[in-house]
């Protein structure tokens, strides 16, 4: 049984014939190719399928894409603009926040929603924002330096702060 | 990765439609609110939906309102990062968002519910223990009309509510709460970020004017008991005297002997009950010095 | 002289194409016409297979190919051949491959194999090691005997004793008599998932007419793995092509066959179609590979003054149910128990066994982690008794430059005192002791490791220089996410004397890139660095003397820098580009070099007869410091701080190393206090991340990273390796803090609070303040 879902990715409007039990994580990797979003676990207890859904980070593999119809996703492939990587990317690249690199779409993508809506955030709220994407070459303390580079604060914080 | 077997889908317009689903499917059909549980249970293979009828397609559930008379009204489809962000909830239910923001990480919560969470009907839930503590109430309907009935009614068995076929819960109705009053939901796991509660305690504690003694004293506590429970015999501790340092060790003592743990593979039910004890106690001291109007250290 | 790019904060050069998303792994590899594999595994950790019923599952929807054990019966093994691509007739782990399906989609794959219906026959298994030597333990390898061994590897057929290594050194009864204090303890150390957050993946395709293998892969070794399989199908390394994708991390653990091997078999039968296979998490967690747990007694002798007198030492090393790369773990990662000190009489009784688990394989630091634990733990318990700082002890008794290593092979660039001295200034030495908060206790402590690299080893490479000037570098090594590309490169534009950002380095292909023996055993900067080094020189030696033909000059006048060619007393005479335009004209052409490298016949290996296969060509030292907070009623070890300090010889590329030490001290704690494989009757009951925790980033302490240089004679611009030996200091530096803090030993890892809680209790009823 086909659904019909209309969806913009990375600002371009797509129109796809899913079976329901397709995940927004399966339509982004095997229908639209793009492959920047990882599939490290499938559960939910990774991050590295992290995308953007109007901004807010969600677990694609979580995600029926029938629950992404008419809604707007972003991938890593939509941080650059007219071949200028994001200025996440570049803070990314310069601090040596990436290793392996097959985490780092998420933390990105994490951080760039976290950073759009606290400008200036500190390291309490870096942590917080980034907690749900596991990183085994264990980058965490570049990858809070490179989130600080570019537009987080470099203020520890207190525990409460949300 | 694991894939998810095919399944009917439904995306009712009405409670009435998604109840009807419900009944014909005759517990084939699982509602699906933020999929954070339902597609991972999909995947693991440990059920096997025959149909899912999307929640989210109906108006209204979701959102955090003034109650009708007083206290709040959230929507069973709000989600848990809604519930941690949100302002009325932060400045007169803190121990909400705090109980929230432990939850998962925030990707998942902004995809989980709080009915999705309740409805999961897990004994270590991060939610259920603070709303039991602030008497909250859920609002259900269903084919026999709508009801409401104390949070702690919800509860079944393990995975299980006591829900009729075609019911859906609505919305969780939280009471006002004193302006002398505090309250504190504990967590212990075994690494700081993304974990399952081996042991949480929540406590809240209202005091008169005249300090030193709570009027009012509730303790609920998670992955101590097949459901999430009340420490009634800790709470009674609570309020047969003044608050001194002795009462709170004993209240500790009292919710360990309210409890039935378990030993499973993250921990042990010894090292459960001694943490049961330890984290009511320090519930107890947060939930004290956030009713005497201080800071939490 | 001022270098241009050796020992500067490079970014990786592949970083784009990372942050970008565009970065191909094997887990995103698509081609057309490909299928997918999926995987029926054993639910038995020992059984035989009566009958296997195939017949539903070649009718199931989307099935293209369908194999079971007995349809491509053969063996591989890097070290000894003992692992079957699927289980024959007999299954020897919970989760070992039975039947693999192909088909048209992933779902379909997965659903397919419900349809397969296997008998087995239970058969008596075990899963302690020291319960699967004794007499009449079931026995898991009867063919132990016969198994092709590619090593000096010594099997003892009859017996679950998949190796046995002994060692000796002096007199060892004399040792211990010339001993003030003896020390006897006995350690146990966990088996810990590599948990890469891409799991095991890979594509292979066989082309039926040509009988060739192509096979995508992260595996650490393309080359390693091509004479594996070449070896185990009897067919030549030509007929073998590794095409290497990016790596989401391997930590050793894609240092073997895992994915490949199943996507192999299916390929076979997939009529010239690709096949992927891609391991679930679950598979990854509890069928892939895991670090070998480890039981280890070690009896000490030691003088009043706290110097050493004797070492005897006896490993059980839990190999699981097939071979893999245990066994030079057991032989190489034993020698370490002795740790950087000087002991004289030494014995090491090293014993690898077979049992009905996950086989365990090469896990960063192979062998170290487990033998650093012992080591270091016992380390403190010795100053403890002796009354002497932490500190001190190791200082005394540490390796220093020109000392002996134990086979008599005398060591240069050996940083170990200065690792000691930085690591513990940092975290502040000696611990004072802190009033505890409220129940909440503060400790220090210390623990140095040694590791060496495996030798000797072969790398070679070709640098090529393009008509336009640019060059292309063309090496076996995989970047498997620790900055081998970008160390290299750096190496050859500094070598050349080009910019760094004309050198492009693609992904290994065994068929255009020559020989390198894997990224492992910390090998690539010092040997690949070296070939890249090689070839380097010869690049540049070829492009001036090009130049001096084009300028009539004599290319002893020449230099290059930053890709334009200067000549003395002239300046800038022209631009790389500019020469190969003129010397080939339009019709173009290019210069080639060849680098070559092995450590094989290097003086610095001299050591005692006999013993010369103990030398290494380098030695890696590191300490890490750690601060802990012991909450002492909820047995919570929170760190604090771990100051890292490591010994690189030269560091290449200081980001890069800072990455590395960073990232090997989370996986420490990670593995230390979070991580435990819960077993029931050989099944591994904690097969998500849900369950199996690896640090978040909210568990991050304070890490203050440490560079120490000690430039090595041989090593390319004085660098030797870095990638493993963090992780073997910081569980037993964790401990020592522990220690420090509240006063208990923990003896046996991981450190759980249920742990911490049943010692302190201990500790109380035995009076103890």
């Amino acid at each position: 049984m086909k659904i019909l879902v209309e969806l913009t990715v990375n600002g371009e409007e797509g129109q796809f014939e899913v079976e329901p039990q397709t995940t927004l994580l399966e339509l982004l990797r095997d229908h639209l190719h793009l492959t920047g979003t990882k599939e490290g676990c499938g559960l939910g207890d990774c991050g590295t399928c992290i995308v953007l859904l109007e901004g807010k980070p969600v677990n694609s593999c979580l995600v029926l894409a029938v629950d992404a119809n008419r809604r707007e996703v972003t991938t890593i492939e939509g941080l650059e603009e007219n071949g200028e990587i994001h200025p996440l990317q570049q803070s990314f690249l310069e601090k040596g926040a990436v290793q392996c690199g097959f985490c780092t779409p998420a933390m990105i993508l994490s951080a760039k929603s976290l950073l759009d809506q606290y400008p200036g955030a500190n390291e309490q709220q870096i942590k917080e924002a980034l907690s749900g994407v596991l990183c085994r070459c264990g980058s965490y303390p570049k990858i809070i330096e490179a989130v600080q580079a570019a537009g987080g604060s470099k203020k520890k914080g207190l525990g409460n702060e949300k | 990765m694991k894939r998810l077997k095919p399944f009917a889908y439904f995306e009712p317009q009405t409670l009435l439609e998604a109840a009807r689903l419900l009944v014909e499917q005759r517990g084939g059909a699982y509602l699906l609110a933020g999929g954070t549980d339902l597609l991972v249970r999909m995947k693991r293979g440990e059920i096997r939906p025959s149909a899912l009828v999307n929640l989210k397609s109906l108006q209204g559930l979701d959102g955090i309102k003034p109650g009708m008379e007083t206290g709040l009204s959230i929507g069973a489809l709000t989600s848990i990062s809604a519930l941690e962000q949100s302002s009325l909830i932060q400045r007169n239910y803190p121990v909400l968002s705090q109980a929230a923001g432990l939850l998962g990480s925030p990707s998942i919560r902004n995809l989980a519910t709080l009915g999705g969470n309740i409805g999961r009907a897990s004994p270590a839930s991060d939610m259920a223990p603070s709303l039991m503590v602030l008497t909250a109430r859920v609002s259900v309907e269903g084919p026999g009309g709508k009801r409401d009935l104390p949070l702690e009614a919800i509860f079944a068995e393990p995975g299980k509510t006591t829900l009729e076929p075609g019911e859906v819960m609505t919305s969780f109705l939280v009471p006002q709460v004193d302006p002398h009053s505090g309250a504190a939901y504990l967590k212990l796991g075994r690494r700081e970020g993304m974990d399952c509660a081996l042991v949480g305690a929540a406590v809240f504690l209202r005091f008169s004017g005249a300090r030193g003694e709570a009027k009012e004293a509730r303790i609920a506590l998670a992955s101590a008991a097949p459901i999430p429970l009340r420490a009634r015999k800790a709470e009674e501790e609570l309020l047969s005297g003044p608050l001194t340092e002795e009462r709170i060790q004993q209240a500790g003592r009292a919710a360990v002997s309210d409890s039935l743990p378990i030993s499973d593979m993250r921990a042990s039910v010894s090292y459960r009950k001694e943490m049961i004890r330890v984290l009511t106690c320090r519930a107890i001291e947060q939930a004290r010095q956030l009713a005497m109007g201080g800071i939490v250290h | 002289m001022k270098s241009e790019y050796v020992g500067k904060r490079v970014p990786r050069v592949e970083g784009v194409e990372k942050v970008t998303g565009r970065a191909v792994y094997s887990v995103d590899v698509d081609l057309p016409g490909m299928l997918y594999g999926a995987v029926l595994r054993s639910p038995w950790p020992h059984a035989r297979i009566v009958e296997i019923d195939l017949a539903e599952v070649r009718k199931a929807r989307g099935v293209k190919a369908v194999v079971a054990g007995k349809d491509f019966p053969f063996n591989f093994g890097g070290m000894i051949r003992d692992q079957p691509f699927l289980a024959i007739d007999r299954v020897r782990h919970v989760g070992e491959p039975v039947v693999a399906v192909a088909a048209a989609t992933e779902a379909e794959a997965q659903e397919a194999l419900g349809e397969i219906k296997v008998q087995y026959q239970e058969l008596p298994a075990v899963f302690d090691p020291r319960e699967a030597l004794a007499k009449n333990a079931p026995l898991l390898h009867e063919r132990l005997g016969e198994y092709v061994h590619t090593g000096p590897y010594q099997s003892v057929p009859g017996t679950n004793l998949c190796t046995v290594r002994t060692y000796s050194r002096g007199d060892i009864g004399a040792g211990f008599a010339e001993a003030d204090e003896l020390f006897e303890d006995e350690f146990y150390i966990h088996a810990v998932a590599h948990t890469p957050m891409e799991t095991h993946a890979a594509v292979a395709q066989y082309i039926p007419a040509e009988k060739n293998y192509l096979i995508w892969s992260s595996t650490d070794g393309p080359f390693r793995r091509a004479k594996e399989l070449a070896d185990a199908l009897r067919v030549t390394i030509n007929q073998v092509r590794f095409i290497s994708t990016y790596s989401g991390g391997g930590f050793g653990g894609k240092g073997a066959m895992v994915a490949e091997a199943i996507a192999v078999a299916l390929a076979n039968f997939c009529k010239g179609r690709p096949v992927k296979v891609v391991y679930t998490r679950e598979e990854e967690l509890t069928a892939s590979q895991t670090r070998h747990a480890a039981y280890l007694k070690l009896k000490t002798g030691v003088r009043k003054d706290g110097s050493f007198t004797a070492r005897q030492a006896e490993i059980i090393w839990d190999n699981g149910a097939y071979a893999s790369k245990g066994p030079d773990v057991a032989q190489r990662g034993g020698l370490t128990i002795f740790g950087p000190y000087r002991i004289p009489n030494l014995e090491l009784l090293s014993r690898l066994v077979y049992t009905n688990k996950e086989p365990a394989g090469a896990y960063r630091g192979f062998g170290t982690t487990q033998a650093t634990w012992a080591c270091e733990v016992q380390m403190d318990m010795i100053a403890a008794r002796l009354k002497m700082d932490p500190l001190e002890i190791r200082l005394k008794n540490g390796y220093q430059e020109g000392d002996a290593y134990i086979n008599e092979q005398v060591m240069h660039a050996v940083g170990l005192r200065e690792t000691l001295l930085r690591a513990s200034r940092e975290i502040g030495w000696p611990p004072s002791k802190p009033k505890p908060l409220g129940t909440r206790f503060r400790g220090k402590g210390l623990a140095a490791t040694i590791k060496g690299t495996a030798t000797p080893t072969e790398s070679s490479c070709f640098i090529k220089v393009n008509p336009d000037g640019t060059l292309t570098l063309l090496s076996s090594s995989v970047e498997i996410g620790a900055g081998q590309k970008t160390v290299l490169a750096q190496i050859a534009a500094e070598t050349i004397g080009v910019p760094l950002a004309s050198i492009s380095i693609p992904n290994p292909d065994t068929s255009i890139t020559p020989f390198d023996a894997g990224v492992t055993s910390s090998r690539t900067t010092y040997h690949m660095g070296n070939a890249v080094h090689g070839a380097g020189l010869e690049v540049r030696r070829k492009i001036l003397e090009v130049a001096g033909e084009v300028l009539k000059t004599e290319p002893g006048r020449l230099s290059l820098s930053q890709g334009r060619i200067f000549e003395e007393g002239a300046g800038e005479r022209l631009t790389l580009k500019e020469l190969l335009a003129k010397k080939f004209g339009g019709r173009g052409g290019g210069l080639l070099a060849e680098g070559r490298f092995s450590p094989a016949g290097s003086p610095l290996l001299a050591a005692a007869k006999g013993r010369e296969g103990m030398s290494s060509i380098f030695w890696m030292f590191a300490t890490h410091a750690a601060e802990v907070e012991v909450d002492t009623e909820t047995g919570v070890v929170k760190v604090l701080k771990i100051a890292a300090a490591h010994d690189v010889g030269t560091a290449i590329n200081p980001l890069g190393c800072e990455q590395q030490i960073e990232g090997a001290a989370i996986m420490g704690i990670s593995n230390t206090l979070f991580e435990e494989l819960k077993m029931e009757k050989g099944r591994i009951l904690n097969d998500t991340l849900a369950d199996y925790k690896v640090a978040t980033i909210k568990d991050l302490p304070e890490i203050v990273p440490i560079i120490v240089e000690t430039q090595h004679p041989e090593g390319p611009f004085g660098a030797k390796g870095i990638g493993e030996p963090a992780a073997a200091c910081t569980a037993p530096a964790i401990a020592n803090a522990i220690f420090d803090a509240v006063g208990i030993w923990i003896k046996d890892l991981p450190i759980t609070p249920e742990k911490v809680l049943a010692a302190l209790n201990q500790k109380k009823n035995e009076g103890g303040a």
